[in-house]
């Protein structure tokens, strides 16, 4: 949205303010101002010259010689390719030095032969309008060497407003309702806008029909007879739609526009001598049936559209665009204005289906005041009729429907606001606020009773907040002073998952070096596929930002694997995680769970197991995440080929954490054949996933202290020769058992295989410590476990090395 | 005898000062005072001498003794001071050799505004709730007082679920602004929460626009609750974000859930005289807010005419751009470990 501040200032006085200070009303107490534009900037070096001599170029039949005076000291030559161009005439010159539109500088040249010191400009060149056919021709009263700015009378800034943060108020879609603003701000009087016209008293020859009161609540015509075609604008109206960026196209065209710049009301005039009969019709469009708009565009509807059709056919996509078949012309001497109420959000679907949003559809989806239908011919009128005098209403308007938006009024009490704003402004100044705006008060109670004008009660004012925001806005929202709360803080309540999460994560990056991503909350189907994941398992998307991307992701793993594979290149170990909502369908709709996620990559040399592998230092951390949860005691097993529910996992290089009933954690080396697929050729690459909302929902004991033991414990080392088989959890529990109540901690120092050791077999180092909490422990109890851990070392296939 | 503890004496006292530190000086001193040294040796031939001799010798050994023991402390505070000295000078330790690498460990930029601005909250007594990402029309839309037609429910603007996803329509939330009415309805007024959480766009991607981002949404009710408590809060919380007061000021602003509406611009923390950040105007636009529609509180179950409220949204994402500077969205979700790696947690 533009607001040209000269228009404004034909309905009110804004005089005595900068174009700045103007923009920072608007800001604070209306709608942000953008960006402040100096009308003529790109010309502010074009200057009024005069032809003095004139002649034909020796060497070019196209080209005139002449030389100019600007009011310099010297007059200079310049070479001119108009066909218009002869001595005495007043001119557009820009002179050397002097930057066009474009940013093109004009500089000392020479045309065939000849010296040019200067340009005299088209309209064009100017950017004043499209004519090209020749130089502008200023009146011969014109002073030489002003600034043709000035000359023009054009200086102007416009305000740009974004029109997202103007969708709430439909007065707004015009300067009058701009200027009703700054009368209020300001205390000024609202000068009205223009003057209402005595219509005829003859009847109108037209009738209307409307089909459907909703998309149309009201609908008006006019017929209006002109002495002969008015061709173009005069500059005044060109300038002031070329200010706002509207393209001049023809008088009766332009008037349309400029009433709807001014009062925010789209009207269309159509040529009556093309129109077929005399009656119009607003009705849905047929199926499949085909209408050109202005634009040349043949548009196929659909019966959500709305049409405006003469006795023939579609003349007109209601509140959109009118049709090519009876647009005014360079015959026209006969017009109907129409002036109309459309639905808002028919018109919005049907611009949006058409990808043909017009100024006109733009307008009418933000609910207009059906006020301003009538307002809109009374000024289309006038303004015609100042420019072509003789121009002839023909017969009075032909109104159809209800030209008032409904009657709305609210209840007000203007304490209870003051204090909710938290601004001293009395019950006067309240009232006379909102009057100004138009609202009309009964305050005979201690609670007013608010009438609200029809140009704010489309939408935009239903209840007593709604007035309360025009009190503080106007008042000015920068008055408010900061207040703390002075309600008593109770003990908030928590969300044990994400407290969890936070502090799970924590220990991940801090303790385990693991780098905090995010990834999207999609998955493609390929890659799901790709992954093994049963397809119909997923939350899916009605309408993916990508296609072929509708998957909600059950758990952060797929995206951690995607983006680890692309650090690859500068990383060649690493590790990333997050935390992350994973999706689940249900019939109640989806379910949402927590998850941390962490993908962990090194080179492929690395040991594939023990303490310095990748597999091994995983299980470390999901087994240190899983005691900082309170959560030690959970049983860990490997994984199975049955866990089939897992196919980014290798199927037995795994580990699975459980409390009960409830997994809890799963850490596995990533599934060769994916790890390929997915570029890890030359790294290993593992996965840990937590289930944070399982996690949460278990009794998670806080720890207990235990005194440590007065008594000394004794460290005892025993290695086991064992066949590769036996898994080291076995080797260790039949330690623990062989330990019982004397265990204190029990540690894998050493893993051999080789030389002196039985075929087949490996050997696993422990150092064991015994304690008692109650007395120093003999070394007869020291053998007695080591007798203990000979007898379950033959039982497990193997014996205690020497 | 005598002889032989002079000689002893000259050439202990020789070795002492001949030590270059003082492990030879520990050596030196085994060797003539220790239990097998050279004084033990030599004292056992005492026995041999004549009863009138023995006394004689025998002081002349103690004070043989005294010599080298004065010699060697002497000589050890030597050493001492001389290794301190070296020490003083810096030989040996080059500072400016690297330590071994830190674990690596980065916390993502938008997580740590989160988290701040969590602990900034939960020490005003705020409760940080959470809600589901797959929403409801009904709490996206519905209760928030956005009307069925509005443009925000198309599909060029919100991702829908698939038609078959539960019994009512959803959607993948637009903002966090639903937590608003579940917290309410879980928790009741009065009530203080704040709400971070990822929301979505049906929205084209570029360096400034991404469909996936984090927000945080703050709600207060409580009775006579108005707008100088919204704008404490909202300064309050520009405070914990950048640590230190900024200046702010309210506009008009429009927001269906909220009425009046405001949005918040505060002075831009990066320039005294304009900057690419704020556009050259000196301030930005950083938090929209409002008191909460009575229709909000109605969907939540409280009584608008007992209950007021405000409440103010936060781009999260954008906080974390502010803070750091970083020019571009799509590093959020890139997962790329050169951008990760500069943010240590």
């Amino acid at each position: 949205m533009k607001i040209s501040l000269r228009w404004l200032q034909e309905f009110v006085d804004l005089s005595d303010l900068t174009a700045e200070q103007v923009g920072e009303l608007l800001s604070l107490h209306v709608a942000e101002v953008d960006e402040i534009e100096t009308v003529g900037t790109a010309i502010q070096d074009v200057v009024v010259g005069e032809v003095v001599e004139c002649g034909q170029h020796p060497d070019a039949d196209k080209l005139s010689v002449t030389k100019v005076n600007y009011g310099a000291e010297e007059e200079v030559p310049v070479v001119c390719g108009a066909p218009n161009v002869r001595k005495g005439l007043k001119i557009a010159f820009a002179p050397v030095g002097s930057r066009l539109p474009g940013d093109f500088k004009i500089k000392k040249a020479k045309l065939r032969g000849q010296a040019s010191w200067g340009m005299i400009c088209s309209a064009r060149e100017l950017e004043l309008s499209d004519e090209h056919d020749g130089i502008i021709e200023l009146d011969s009263n014109a002073s030489v060497g002003q600034s043709l700015l000035e000359h023009l009378d054009m200086s102007d800034h416009v305000f740009e407003l974004d029109n997202k943060s103007l969708t709430h108020r439909p007065d707004l879609w015009g300067h009058y309702g701009f200027a009703r603003e700054f009368a209020t701000l300001r205390q000024q009087a609202l000068k009205p806008n223009g003057v209402q016209q005595d219509w005829p008293a003859q009847q109108s020859n037209w009738t209307i029909v409307r089909e459907d009161d909703d998309a149309c609540p009201a609908y008006a015509a006019l017929e209006i007879h002109l002495p002969s075609v008015p061709g173009e604008s005069p500059a005044w109206v060109q300038q002031r739609l070329l200010a706002l960026d509207q393209r001049p196209v023809s008088l009766l065209v332009d008037l349309s526009n400029l009433v709807m710049l001014e009062l925010g009301q789209p009207t269309h005039a159509f040529d009556a001598d093309r129109l077929q009969g005399n009656t119009i019709t607003v009705r849905p469009a047929q199926s499949g049936e085909r209408l050109t708009t202005l634009d040349e565009v043949e548009r196929v509807l659909e019966p959500t559209d709305q049409v405006i059709a003469d006795g023939g056919q579609a003349i007109a996509l209601a509140g959109v665009m009118g049709g090519a078949a009876t647009e005014v012309g360079d015959s026209t001497t006969r017009i109907l204005l129409e002036s109309a109420a459309f639905h808002a959000v028919g018109v919005r679907r049907t611009a949006q289906r058409l990808a043909l949003r017009s100024e006109a559809s733009a307008r009418f989806e933000k609910s207009l005041d059906p006020g301003l239908a009538v307002q809109a011919l009374h000024r289309y009128v006038e303004l015609l009729q100042s420019i072509v005098p003789e121009a002839q209403v023909a017969q009075a308007p032909s109104l159809s429907g209800c030209f008032q938006a409904p009657e709305r009024t609210i209840a007000f009490d203007p304490v209870a606001a003051a204090q909710l704003l938290g601004i001293a402004v009395g019950a006067k100044e309240q009232k006379r606020m909102l009057e100004d705006l138009g609202f009309v008060i009964d305050d005979s109670t201690s609670t007013w009773q608010v009438h609200v004008p029809s140009w704010r009660a489309t939408k935009d004012v239903t209840s007593t907040v709604d007035l309360v925001e025009e009190v503080g806005r106007v008042s000015g929202y920068h008055r408010i002073e900061a207040a703390p709360l002075l309600a008593p803080i109770v003990v908030p309540a928590q969300e044990s998952h994400r407290l969890l999460a936070r502090r799970l994560l924590q220990r991940a990056v801090q303790t385990h070096g693991s780098g905090e991503t995010q990834g999207y909350s999609f998955l493609a189907d390929e890659w799901a596929e790709r992954l093994g994941l049963a397809m119909t398992d997923f939350v899916r998307l009605g309408n993916p930002v990508q296609a072929g991307v509708t998957l909600m992701r059950h758990d952060p793993l797929p995206t951690l694997l995607e983006q680890a594979a692309s650090n690859l290149r500068e990383f060649p170990s690493g590790s990333l995680c997050e935390v992350a909502k994973g999706y689940h369908p249900s019939a109640e709709g989806p379910v949402e769970s927590r998850y941390l996620g962490l993908v962990q990559w090194a080179p492929k040399e690395t040991a594939l197991e023990g303490p310095e592998s990748l597999f091994g230092q995983l299980r470390t951390l999901t087994a240190d995440l899983l005691q900082v949860a309170q959560l030690p005691q959970s049983q860990v097993t490997p994984l199975c080929a049955e866990d089939g529910d897992l196919p980014w996992a290798h199927p037995v290089h795994g580990l699975q954490w459980k409390r009960g009933d409830h997994l809890v954690a799963t850490m596995a080396r990533v599934h060769p054949a994916l790890a390929r697929e997915l570029d890890f050729r030359k790294h290993q690459v593992a996965c840990v996933l937590l289930d944070l909302s399982a996690l949460a929902e278990l009794d998670r004991p806080a720890v207990v202290f235990q005194a440590p033991s007065k008594f000394p414990g004794i460290k005892v080392d025993v290695a086991l020769s064992l066949p590769q088989a036996v898994a080291c959890a076995d080797a260790e529990a039949a330690l623990r058992k062989a330990g019982g109540k004397l265990l204190d901690s029990l540690l894998l120092f050493d893993l051999y295989q080789g030389e002196g050791l039985e075929e087949g077999h490996r050997s696993l180092a422990y150092r064991a410590v015994l304690r008692a909490p109650d007395r120093t422990l003999s070394d007869k109890e020291e053998q007695k476990f080591l007798d203990k851990a000979t007898k379950a070392a033959l039982e497990l296939g193997g014996q205690v090395r020497g | 005898m005598r002889e032989q503890l002079a000689a002893l004496r000259e050439e202990g006292l020789a070795e002492v000062a001949s030590a270059q530190n003082g492990e030879q000086l520990a050596a030196v001193e085994v060797a003539l005072l220790g239990r097998s040294g050279r004084l033990t040796a030599l004292l056992k031939g005492v026995g041999r001498l004549a009863a009138e001799e023995r006394p004689l010798i025998g002081k002349l050994a103690n004070e043989v003794k005294a010599a080298l023991s004065q010699s060697l402390a002497a000589k050890q505070e030597e050493l001492a001071a001389a290794e301190l000295a070296q020490d003083l000078a810096g030989v040996g330790l080059d500072p400016t050799l690297p330590g071994p690498p830190a674990p690596f460990g980065a916390v993502h930029p938008v997580m740590q505004a989160a988290r701040d601005l969590e602990d900034h909250f939960s020490s005003l007594g705020y409760v940080i709730w959470d809600g589901p990402e797959v929403e409801s029309e009904a709490n996206n839309f519905d209760a928030l007082n956005i009307p069925a037609d509005h443009p925000a429910r198309e599909s060029h603007d919100t991702i829908w679920m698939a038609e078959d996803t539960g019994p009512e329509r959803f959607c993948l939330r637009t903002h966090t602004s639903p937590v608003q009415v579940r917290a309410l309805r879980e928790l009741g007024a009065p009530l203080r929460v704040v709400a971070p959480g990822r929301v979505f766009r049906q929205e084209a991607q570029d360096a400034t626009h991404e469909h996936s981002f984090h927000q945080m949404e703050g709600l207060v009710v409580d009775k006579g609750v108005g707008v100088p408590h919204m704008l404490h809060a909202m300064n309050s919380l520009l405070e914990g974000v950048f640590g230190r007061k900024l200046e702010t000021r309210l506009r008009p602003g429009f927001f269906p859930f909220v009425e009046p509406g405001f949005e918040l611009d505060a002075r831009c923390p990066f320039c005294k005289a304009g900057c690419r950040v704020c556009k050259g105007t000196r301030w930005i636009e950083l938090m929209p807010g409002g008191l909460v529609h009575p229709h909000v509180l109605r969907s939540a179950g409280v009584n608008p005419n007992e209950y007021s409220g405000f409440a103010f949204g936060l781009g999260l994402s954008r906080i974390a751009m502010l803070r750091s500077n970083i020019d571009d969205i799509r590093w959020m979700m890139s997962g790329d470990l050169r951008f990760l790696r500069q943010f240590p947690s």
